[in-house]
């Protein structure tokens, strides 16, 4: 079997996020979910000194580094989206398997801004990720 | 008559932001990629979340809350969420598939509820038993 060479840093993000999904119940069992954001905000900055990349950081082109600087500020938007829909009312158990779905953004987008295209086998397995993220985000019962 | 019920409510139009919110970082991450190695995009990237930490704190006026462990959790969530966000990037350099790249990392709740079962004790339903399913024949499908 021959995989894909971004399998093995996809896998790296699946477990990471995978423990942080764990971690993020027991965080906000003691903090709000605002103080929980800004103290991960401020976790990432934990990571700056050894991605700190010196003087090269101004030989790119000022539209890259804006997606780059784009790229955070729309995760954050969508965490304060998630956590505000979680505030007016909307249930766990539907809010966060609905936010879960942003891949179908990807998908549809893709083609006009990317210029990339999916095969009909890439689009079966994009389609069972989507149904399984959506039921295993459906809430579990504490045993 | 529901489905209008649903529409009104504030949560569905917040929940649709988040989509949308998330799918724009997916693309940006991608444009960015192109030219900026996964490193120095994970660099700028945390500079993004400043505006927004201080919008949440200056907008909802919460009093600091101390609590060691709630502190701990958070900061481990920003190293690893780091470190993820480090390895899709670097992932998305590599050349894959951004669509399919996008829908095989969104499959990390497969870790989470498979940690909860093993260290909260959590019991899975059977949406996620079937879940289980789907996300093992995706990851197959992806691997081919």
């Amino acid at each position: 079997m021959h995989l894909p060479p971004w399998f093995w840093f996809g896998l790296v993000t699946l477990v990471s996020w995978g423990i942080v999904g764990l971690l993020q119940k027991l965080s906000t069992n003691h903090l709000s979910a605002e103080w929980a954001l800004v103290w991960l905000a401020i976790g990432f900055f934990i990571l700056e000194p050894w991605l700190y990349p010196g003087k090269t950081l101004f030989t790119y082109s000022t539209r890259s580094l804006a997606w780059a600087l784009l790229s955070g500020v729309f995760n954050a938007l969508g965490a304060w989206a998630l956590l505000a829909a979680l505030k007016s009312g909307g249930k766990a158990s539907i809010v966060t398997p609905f936010t879960a779905l942003y891949p179908i953004v990807v998908v549809f987008l893709a083609p006009f801004i990317l210029h990339e295209s999916i095969t009909g086998l890439q689009a079966v397995g994009i389609v069972c990720a989507l149904i399984a993220v959506v039921l295993l985000s459906t809430e579990s019962s504490t045993g | 008559m529901r489905v209008a019920q649903g529409l009104k409510a504030k949560w569905f139009w917040y929940s649709l932001l988040a989509v949308l919110f998330w799918g724009a970082w997916i693309l940006c991450s991608k444009l960015g990629t192109n030219e900026i190695p996964a490193t120095t995009m994970q660099f700028i990237f945390a500079f993004g979340f400043i505006p927004v930490a201080i919008l949440v704190l200056i907008t909802k006026r919460i009093k600091f809350e101390k609590s060691v462990k709630g502190i701990s959790f958070s900061l481990g969530n920003g190293v690893l969420a780091g470190i993820g966000g480090l390895t899709l990037l670097a992932a998305y350099r590599s050349g894959g598939n951004t669509s399919v790249i996008t829908a095989a990392t969104a499959l990390y709740p497969l870790i989470t509820v498979l940690l909860a079962v093993l260290v909260l004790r959590e019991r899975l339903n059977w949406l996620q038993m079937i879940g289980l399913g789907f996300a093992a024949a995706a990851i197959v499908i992806f691997s081919l």
